[in-house]
């Protein structure tokens, strides 16, 4: 029986006057790839930052593997097993590659600030492990032999693995992927597509994911769910998104669905 | 030709400002008397003003170089013609303006008329030498020499400076360097633990025999430079790893001070505490110090956090000095007769108490760095560098905030108790705001977070300026003006914190687990 | 990133919050103990006293709140603390002081009075002149301020603007020292505005004295913060200027130029701190190089005592913090000497306890 790694009830984020994520219901199971999707300003962030606990949600909440984290500092959710990326890089620019993956790993260690200034046996010992765990991962997101380099000085592709490495270094059992695709070409796109899938296939990791290319989530999401102005509007299969009719309607405005249906018809008239 | 007419104004205009600035604050009189003992040309019982028309030509003639070669530096169309026409343009209109204002404080001087309410540096014989000696033709002597000396500077610069053979000469000699550098033999040495070794013990050698020889006021002097370098040190660990900018670090010097002395001094307290008790309970006291400090204020953003730590900072003194609490701290007239250090028996003299300061400047470079690489020093970066994704990473940011605090505190409090008890005394005025400048500057311009900048730092900030005692008046002037400059030229410092090379590292310990050199997918 | 515009960085620790919350009821107990004890119990000061504390307060509170306008329309754009600021009202306290000197010298004989000199017989003109001399100078001080310190470095991170304004400092004050001499200054008044002359106004037994320069001032005041009101709200490049406080790429792409709009905002608030400098002269009297530390700080803690970026709040915050100044003291019992203490004390207690100022922060997006 596959166990539930991720549950949200009627999780609700209001700021202010806003409500931005407005009573959403998820479930992930173990071992899944699932997906957000939504037009701009849909709230898939907003609802990434509550689940990550950047944000304490007004209503509602998040369930770990059953236990409730919502509220809890971020810190402390790292070292239960959640990391994420962001969309926007955010790697800690002034320290190299390796450095950064080191620091992922930092609630696995437990070197003190008296064992860095005394040095002895155990620490050195796990700092050289944490060192060659770092360059086996540095290896697995494909970026060896780069790992004395400023994370700033990286190309932009590097960057984004970088950032999943560090995500990595940390063990986690739930992997969050914001907008992990933006910006790369096609071909970069595909690799981090297989990538994201043998995350889930090699390391058995569960990867909650939001994503605006569609090829990326139609291709690897065993679920997707669409909000739409803080609502879930839809939920399901890839197949089953592709032919919702309030999603399309989301992204493209209303009186698309009846338009797509008549370029729907047209094909398989013209065919 | 526009552009270098623009330059020329424009630079012209700069440096006519700076030569009038140096002739109201007495600047060029000081710098040409320097000059005098340079040139042997200066009477040594003659008044300061009296200085020498060439020294202070000279002076102008190199202002007005620097003047034409800046403004000749024409991106787009680097000809000769525009380079020494905006040279020219900047020296002249330099001369305009310094001419004007010759003339006018010349003016004044022939009507008798002293400034000297208004403008206390100009007195009669300052404008007289400003005169090049009461020369009636000075505005046009200043207007002449400024242009051509800003031709002379375009033409240097256009010649020299920017010419084809020097850069080719420079990327020469930069790329042999570079072959230097990396050949085999020249590698080892540098890696090589026995050489690194060597140059410790000579290190340690100097350190050890020139105080015995260069006389108390330099062992003085290195002593504070040595205090200072302590301080930078902990100040260091707070701003330059965990970012968080503390503009009041000097509570803490004054702590450490303060407890030293409250235990030691024979009044208001007569405790006599022993010297190390001492030491240690001014270390502890500091540390505790920044925990208290930090648990209100963990949660404020940057600018906050620096102003009230400055506040922090101001607090402190004026408690110290207040009325309040005079039968506590012995107010303005502060704790004297503190306790010299003992070793068996014998009083410290200033030699031994400088090799003190070098013992624990040592220890703590030695502490310092292995915080600084370790995964403490990782986490710190990681903070500055951005908290939030530090936080989200499972660093405990709260916990490591409130450890540099305490750390960087307890670096103080040891400077401030050695600082009061070589003085045998310690007061308010020991604990202003500008000692928390001083350290952050030589934080800052010797490079946030670098050790090796520290050092440099204090040495730049607290020594030079030891050697250039004659321009001690300017010394903030230039404080500021160098805070300024660096951080709009070279913000990351003097020597910049590097970060270790783990992967050839590891590489060259286990050659045969490590993937192939450049084997890139990205 | 979202989570940017929550200003308060969430403190892991619940303790901590439940701390600073025993310790803020504990202090504003404590305060009001002994507010009670030297009101009531210890005798305090007659009701003429008072009034005379309130009127002193007001005074200096509307030059705060002039500088503190300043900081908080730099902080607004720019999200750095122009910690020259006070330097740029300290040279305006010059520029005022020069040009009374240069008018106490003009002579100006009349009939009845062969050595009159120009103050005296056109006393109002020449003020009205100092004024404008006094904002033009710390205007353009200001203009050049942020040319060569601020502008290099917009995109730079947090920490570098705020060395380069603390360097900016120093090398004003010193620059300033170095030119002037150390020695204090005096502004010499005319005579119709001779410093401790006003109009009594009897309170009680007595009668309280409201000083012609003390009226001056605060009426100045006024005038200049209602003008910067109607600047900011009526006009074309007041709306420029909330732009780009707002979102700067925004205002860029809708045709403003940044630049120019940032420039003008350290004209006006130059000339604010101008202004604040010579009403300093002619009220205070003495001022050297070193009159903008103190007063700069001040008015930096009533622009976050007020709310950062919010320009009412400013205003607010230098008439609080002028009262709270010169009432407090006294209503607390304790010595003049830290009245000083007192300003610094309000403002770490504001920053711990509520950092985002009685009215409200108005801040915008992290800075681009």
């Amino acid at each position: 029986m596959t166990e539930t790694v991720i549950q949200t009830h009627k999780l609700s984020k209001i700021f202010g006057g806003l409500t931005a994520v407005d009573k959403v219901d998820l479930t992930v199971p173990e071992q899944a790839i699932a997906s957000i999707i939504g037009p701009n300003g849909a709230g898939k962030t907003t609802f990434f930052n509550c689940v990550s606990g950047f944000y304490t949600p007004e209503e509602g909440d998040v369930l770990f593997y059953g236990k409730p984290i919502q509220g809890n500092a971020t810190d402390k959710i790292c070292s239960m097993g959640i990391s994420r990326t962001y969309q926007n890089i955010r790697l800690f620019s002034q320290m190299t590659a390796i450095e950064n993956i080191i620091v992922g790993k930092h609630p696995r260690l437990k070197g003190t600030w008296w064992e860095a200034i005394l040095h002895n046996r155990r620490y050195i010992q796990e700092e050289e492990d944490a060192v060659k765990e770092a360059l086996h991962w540095l290896d697995f997101v494909g970026l060896a032999g780069l790992g004395d380099q400023l994370a700033l000085n990286l190309p932009y592709g590097a960057q984004r693995k970088l950032e999943i490495a560090r995500a990595l270094a940390s063990e986690p059992k739930l992997l969050l992927l914001d907008e992990p695709t933006a910006g790369m070409n096609s071909q970069e796109t595909a690799e981090m597509t297989a990538f994201i899938k043998s995350l889930r296939d090699d390391l058995g990791i569960t990867i909650l994911l939001i994503e605006h290319d569609m090829k990326v989530v139609m291709g690897i999401s065993d679920q997707i769910t669409v909000l739409d102005y803080g609502t879930k509007i839809a939920e399901g299969k890839p197949k089953e998104i592709q032919a919702n009719q309030r999603v399309i309607e989301a992204y493209l405005g209303p009186g698309a669905a009846a338009l797509s249906k008549k370029f729907q018809r047209k094909k398989s008239h013209d065919a | 030709m526009r552009t270098s007419i623009k330059n020329g104004i424009r630079l012209g205009a700069i440096v006519g400002v700076v030569i009038l600035f140096f002739h109201l604050t007495g600047f060029s009189v000081v710098a040409s008397s320097m000059l005098g003992s340079l040139l042997a040309n200066v009477d040594k019982g003659a008044a300061m003003e009296e200085i020498p028309a060439l020294n202070l030509a000279v002076i102008l003639a190199l202002m007005g170089m620097i003047a034409g070669g800046s403004a000749s530096k024409n991106k787009q169309n680097d000809k000769w013609s525009n380079s020494l026409v905006s040279g020219a343009v900047a020296g002249a209109f330099a001369g305009l303006l310094t001419g004007i204002f010759i003339f006018v404080i010349g003016f004044a001087n022939f009507k008798e008329i002293d400034l000297r309410n208004y403008l206390p540096e100009i007195g009669p014989d300052v404008i007289d030498s400003l005169l090049f000696g009461g020369n009636a033709a000075a505005p046009y002597l200043y207007l002449a020499l400024l242009t051509v000396s800003g031709i002379t500077g375009a033409a240097l610069s256009k010649g020299v400076i920017r010419a084809d053979w020097r850069k080719k000469a420079q990327a020469d000699s930069v790329q042999s360097f570079k072959t230097l550098t990396q050949k085999p033999g020249v590698q080892k040495l540098f890696g090589n633990k026995i050489a690194m070794y060597g140059f410790l013990a000579l290190a340690a050698l100097l350190l050890y025999f020139l105080p015995t020889q260069w006389g108390s006021y330099w062992n003085y002097i290195m002593g504070t430079v040595g205090i200072y370098i302590l301080l930078g040190l902990g100040l260091n660990i707070i701003v330059g790893l965990s970012g968080q900018l503390v503009l009041g670090y000097v509570a803490f010097f004054a702590i450490g001070a303060y407890t030293f002395g409250l235990f030691t001094a024979p009044e208001p307290h007569a405790i006599g505490m022993n010297f190390w008790l001492a030491i240690l309970f001014a270390i502890l006291a500091a540390a505790a110090t920044g925990v208290l400090l930090g648990l209100p204020i963990l949660s404020l953003r940057g600018d906050y956090l620096a102003i009230v730590t400055l506040g922090f900072g101001e607090i402190i003194r004026i408690l110290i000095k207040s009325d309040m609490l005079t039968d506590f701290t012995n107010g303005p007239s502060g704790l004297s007769d503190l306790t010299q250090p003992k070793w068996l028996g014998q009083t410290f003299n200033d030699v031994n108490f400088f090799h003190l300061i070098v013992i624990f400047v040592a220890i703590a470079i030695f502490i310092a760095g292995r915080l600084q690489y370790s995964r403490t020093g990782r986490a710190w970066l990681a903070i500055s560098a951005d908290q939030t994704v530090a936080k989200a990473t499972g660093i405990n940011t709260y916990k490591y905030k409130l450890l540099a605090l305490a750390l960087g505190a307890a670096f103080a409090g040891l400077g401030g108790a050695l600082f009061a008890s070589r003085n045998q005394f310690t007061g308010p005025e020991d604990h202003i705001l500008m000692v928390s400048i001083n350290v952050l500057c030589l934080v800052i311009v010797g490079g946030m977070g670098s050790i090796p900048g520290v050092v440099v730092g204090s040495f730049v900030l607290k020594g030079v300026p030891e050697l250039l005692r004659d321009l001690e008046s300017y010394r903030l002037l230039a404080f500021g003006a160098l805070l300024v400059v660096m951080m709009v030229m070279r913000p990351e410092g003097l020597w910049p914190i590097g970060r270790p090379a783990m992967e050839a590292a590891y590489n060259q310990k286990h050659p045969k687990d490590s993937p192939p050199e450049g084997e890139v997918q990205s | 990133m979202d989570e940017q515009k929550t200003k308060r960085e969430q403190s892991s620790l619940n303790v901590g919050k439940l701390v600073r919350w025993i310790a803020g009821i504990l202090l504003l107990a404590l305060i009001g103990w002994r507010i009670y004890q030297t009101a009531f119990i210890e005798g305090g000061y007659g009701p003429d006293t008072w009034m005379r504390f309130i009127i002193a307060g007001l005074v200096i509170g509307g030059m705060y709140s002039l500088i503190a306008i300043g900081y908080t329309l730099v902080y607004g754009i720019l999200f750095m603390i122009n910690f020259a600021h006070g330097e740029v009202m300290m040279l305006g306290a010059f520029g005022g002081y020069f040009m009374f000197e240069l008018f106490a010298f003009i002579k100006a004989p009349t009939a009845s009075d062969p050595n009159m000199n120009f103050l005296n017989a056109y006393p109002l003109l020449s003020v009205l002149i100092s004024f404008i001399v006094g904002a033009v100078v710390s205007a353009v001080a200001g203009l050049l301020l942020e040319r060569i310190a601020y502008r290099p470095l917009r995109k730079a991170p947090r920490l570098v603007p705020l060395i380069s304004a603390i360097g900016a400092s120093i090398f004003l004050q010193n620059a300033a020292q170095l030119l002037f001499g150390p020695q204090r200054r005096q502004y010499i008044n005319p005579d119709i505005l001779w410093r401790g002359t006003g109009w009594s106004i009897p309170v009680g037994d007595t009668t309280v004295l409201l000083t012609y320069t003390g009226t001056l001032s605060l009426v100045l005041s006024a005038l200049l913060m209602i003008g910067l009101a109607y600047v900011v709200n009526k006009t074309k490049l007041g709306r420029s200027m909330r732009a780009v406080a707002e979102n700067k790429q925004a205002a860029a792409l809708m045709g403003i130029d940044v630049d120019d709009v940032i420039g003008k905002t350290f004209v006006i608030s130059g000339v604010l701190a101008g202004s604040a400098g010579v009403m300093w002269g002619i009220h205070n009297g003495l001022f050297n190089h070193y009159v903008g530390f103190l007063p700069g700080i001040k008015a930096f803690t009533a622009a976050v005592m007020g709310g950062i970026g919010n320009i009412p709040g400013a205003m607010m915050g230098g008439m609080l913090l002028g009262l709270l100044e010169s009432v407090g003291p006294a209503a607390l019992g304790l010595d003049f000497q830290l009245k000083d203490v007192i300003a610094f004390t309000i403002l770490v207690l504001v920053l711990i306890f509520r950092p985002s100022g009685l009215l409200g922060e108005a801040l915008s997006e992290e800075k681009v």
